[in-house]
C-alpha cells in the first residue's frame, strides 16, 4: 500500500504528515497530530464528537480518509482561540467557548467541542439563529451527558457576542439574574445555596469542624 | 475497525475515473464517503483501490435548464438544501434535503452516492422515482441513461455496471401546474425513515393529469406505486380521492415487522403519509409556493 503526502493547514499551522489511505481524517488528527480534543465517540458518524471545521464546512472527521484533507483548511477546538472572533466577548476565548463557559453547556465535555464546531459553523451562517435552528443545527452531535438545553443557550450566547449584541448574564456566575439556565440543567438556581460565588480553587479550605 | 488497505486514486477526469475502474483490481468510487467509509471499516466493501472522484469539478453542479433539473454526482445534501431553483419549484427534493441526516453529513454526502447506494431506506430514490428521474452513467462505451424505475434491483444493488459512474442524476423540470412534497416517518432527528413517500401531481385545470407515488423503506428497494397513479389521474384532487389513493400504496407496500414497528403500523403509515404528500403536492401545484409546508413527521413510535 503506497503511503501518500498530504500537506493540510490545521490551526493555521501547514502540517505534512505520511499516512496510510486507510488512516481516518480523526486518527492523523489526533495520532499524528496530537490534538486530542477533537473526540471518537461512536465511530459510525452517528455522535459528532469527532466534529471539525473543514473549508468553511462543519464535517465529521471519522467519515473521511485522511488522504481526503490534502490541501485543505481544518480547524479544531485547539485552534479556536487563536481565530479572528476570538476575544470579542469578555474573555480572550472565541464567542463560542466563553458561551459554554459562562452559560454551562458543558457537563462532561465529551462532547463538547464537536458541538462548538458545529455551532460555530452555524454561526458563520446565521447571526440570529432561532432555538429551533440551532437544535436543528446540533441534531448531527449527541451530549450523552444529555445536557442539550444549556448548549443551545451557550450557542445563543455566542451568537449575541458575535453580532454585537449584549450576551444574557451568566446564571452560574450570577444565579440571581434570572436567566433560565442552570447549572443542572434542571431548577433555575439548581438548589446552591452559596449565592453562586465561583470556587476558589487555590484557596485553602479548612478542615476539621469547620470553625475557621 | 480500520478499512483494509487499499490505493487511493484521485482523477481528475470522468474518462480517466472510467479508465481506472476498468483497469484497477476490485475498485470501488469513493464520493461523500458518507456511506462508503463505515462500510469500509466494517469490511462490508473491501475494494483494494478507491476512486475518489472528489477532484473532478466538471461534477460539482446544480442546474435547473429548460427541460431538466440536474445534479452532477457531486452536489451534495446540503447544495440541495440552499438551492434557490430547488426551493422555488421542486417541493419534494426541498423537503427531503434536510431530512437526510445531519448537518454535517449533508455537507459531505452526495445525492448521486445516495443513489449508487441503493439503499431500500435512502430518501432520495423515492423522490426521483416520483419525479421521473434518470440516472445518467458514464462507462467505458461512454454515456447512458437510465430510468429511475429501472434503476433499483436489490437493496445495495443496482443496474450500474462495474466500470461506470454516475455523473448526475436527471429529473423533467416543473411546470408552474405540478407540485411534489416528501413526507417521512423517523424515530428521531436525523435518522433514517421508518416510512417516507414522495408525491408530484400535474394538474391540468381542476384536474389532475399526472400523479406519482413512490415509497421508501416499506420494500425491498425504493418503489413506485402505478395504481395510485392511475387512480388519481384524471380525477378531481378530494380527501377522499387521496385516502383512496393511500390505500393503494398501502397494499402496494410491503414493510417488514422490526425494533421500531409492526408491518401493519408501517403500512397504516403509507397511508397516512400518502395522503399527506398529495395533499401538499396540489397545493403547491395550485398555489405554487413549492417549499411552503414542512414535509416531516417526526412522531416517534407510541408518541401519542
Ligand atoms: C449517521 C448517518 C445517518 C444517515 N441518515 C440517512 C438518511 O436519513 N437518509 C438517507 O437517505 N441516507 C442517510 N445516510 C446515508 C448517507 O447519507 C447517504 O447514503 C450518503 O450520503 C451517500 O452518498 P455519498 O456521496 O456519501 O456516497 P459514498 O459513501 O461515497 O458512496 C456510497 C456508495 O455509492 C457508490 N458511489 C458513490 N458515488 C458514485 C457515483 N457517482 N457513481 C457510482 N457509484 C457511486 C460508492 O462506490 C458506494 O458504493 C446516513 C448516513 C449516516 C452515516
Ligand atoms: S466519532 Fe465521528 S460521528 Fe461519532
Ligand atoms: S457534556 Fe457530557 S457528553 Fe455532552
Amino acid at each position: 500500500m503506497t503511503e501518500k503526502e498530504i500537506t493540510f493547514t490545521v490551526n493555521g499551522t501547514e502540517r505534512e504528515l505520511r499516512v496510510e489511505p486507510r488512516k481516518l481524517l480523526v486518527h492523523a488528527i489526533r495520532e499524528d497530530l496530537d490534538l486530542t480534543g477533537t473526540h471518537i465517540g461512536c465511530d459510525t458518524g452517528n455522535c459528532g464528537a469527532c466534529t471539525v471545521y473543514k473549508d468553511g464546512e462543519a464535517v465529521k472527521s471519522c467519515l473521511q480518509f485522511a488522504p481526503q484533507a490534502d490541501g485543505s483548511e481544518i480547524t479544531t477546538v485547539e485552534g479556536m482561540e487563536d481565530l479572528p472572533e476570538a476575544g470579542m466577548g469578555e474573555s480572550d476565548l472565541h464567542p463560542v467557548q466563553e458561551g459554554f463557559h459562562e452559560m454551562h453547556g458543558l457537563q462532561c465535555g465529551f462532547c463538547t467541542p464537536g458541538m462548538m464546531l458545529a455551532g460555530k459553523a452555524l454561526l458563520e451562517e446565521h447571526d440570529d439563529p432561532s432555538e429551533t435552528e440551532i437544535r436543528q443545527n446540533i441534531s448531527g452531535n449527541l451530549c450523552r451527558c444529555t445536557g442539550y438545553q444549556n448548549i443551545v443557550k451557550s450557542i445563543e450566547y455566542a451568537a449575541d457576542v458575535l453580532a454585537g449584541r449584549e450576551p444574557p448574564e451568566s446564571p452560574v456566575e450570577n444565579p440571581s439574574s434570572g436567566v433560565e439556565a442552570t447549572a443542572d440543567g434542571g431548577e433555575p438556581d439548581g438548589g446552591r445555596t452559596d449565592g453562586g460565588r465561583p470556587l476558589d480553587l487555590t484557596r485553602e479550605y479548612p478542615r476539621g469542624d469547620g470553625d475557621e | 475497525m480500520k478499512a483494509a488497505p487499499f490505493e487511493h486514486h484521485e482523477p481528475s477526469s470522468v474518462e480517466e475515473a472510467v479508465s481506472l475502474l476498468e483497469s484497477l483490481d476490485e475498485p470501488l468510487v469513493l464520493a461523500g464517503g458518507q456511506s462508503l467509509v463505515p462500510m469500509m471499516r466494517f469490511r462490508l466493501a473491501v475494494p483494494e483501490t478507491v476512486v475518489d472522484i472528489n477532484a473532478i469539478d466538471d461534477l460539482d453542479y446544480l442546474r435547473e435548464t429548460d427541460d431538466h433539473l440536474e445534479l452532477g454526482a457531486l452536489a451534495r445534501h446540503a447544495d440541495v438544501e440552499r438551492s434557490a431553483a430547488v426551493a422555488e419549484n421542486y417541493g419534494s427534493f426541498a423537503d427531503c434535503a434536510p431530512l437526510v441526516a445531519d448537518p454535517q453529513i449533508r455537507n459531505r454526502g452526495t445525492v448521486a452516492g445516495s443513489i449508487a447506494q441503493s439503499d431500500p431506506k435512502g430518501d432520495w430514490g423515492s423522490v426521483l422515482l416520483a419525479h421521473d428521474g434518470e440516472v445518467v452513467a458514464h462507462g467505458p462505451d461512454g454515456e447512458r441513461t437510465i430510468p429511475a424505475e429501472e434503476f433499483f434491483l436489490l437493496p445495495y444493488d443496482n443496474s450500474l455496471d462495474d466500470a461506470e459512474i454516475i455523473t448526475a442524476l436527471r429529473v423533467p423540470a416543473s411546470g408552474d401546474d405540478e407540485g411534489s412534497a416528501y413526507h417521512k416517518l423517523k424515530r428521531k432527528v436525523g435518522d433514517y425513515a421508518m416510512v417516507g413517500v414522495a408525491a408530484r401531481v400535474r394538474l391540468d385545470g381542476d384536474e389532475i393529469a399526472d400523479a406519482s407515488l413512490a415509497l421508501t423503506a416499506v420494500d425491498i428497494t425504493n418503489v413506485s406505486v402505478p395504481d395510485a397513479a392511475d387512480h388519481l389521474e384524471g380525477e378531481v384532487p378530494s380527501g377522499d380521492l387521496f385516502e383512496r389513493a393511500g390505500e393503494l400504496a398501502a397494499d402496494h407496500s410491503n414493510p417488514e415487522s422490526d425494533e421500531h414497528g409492526s408491518a401493519e403500523y408501517k403500512e397504516n403509515m403509507v397511508r397516512v403519509l400518502a395522503q399527506r404528500a398529495l395533499a401538499d403536492a396540489v397545493r403547491r401545484a395550485r398555489t405554487d409556493d413549492p417549499a411552503g409546508a414542512v414535509g416531516s413527521d417526526q412522531t416517534a413510535v407510541g408518541d401519542d
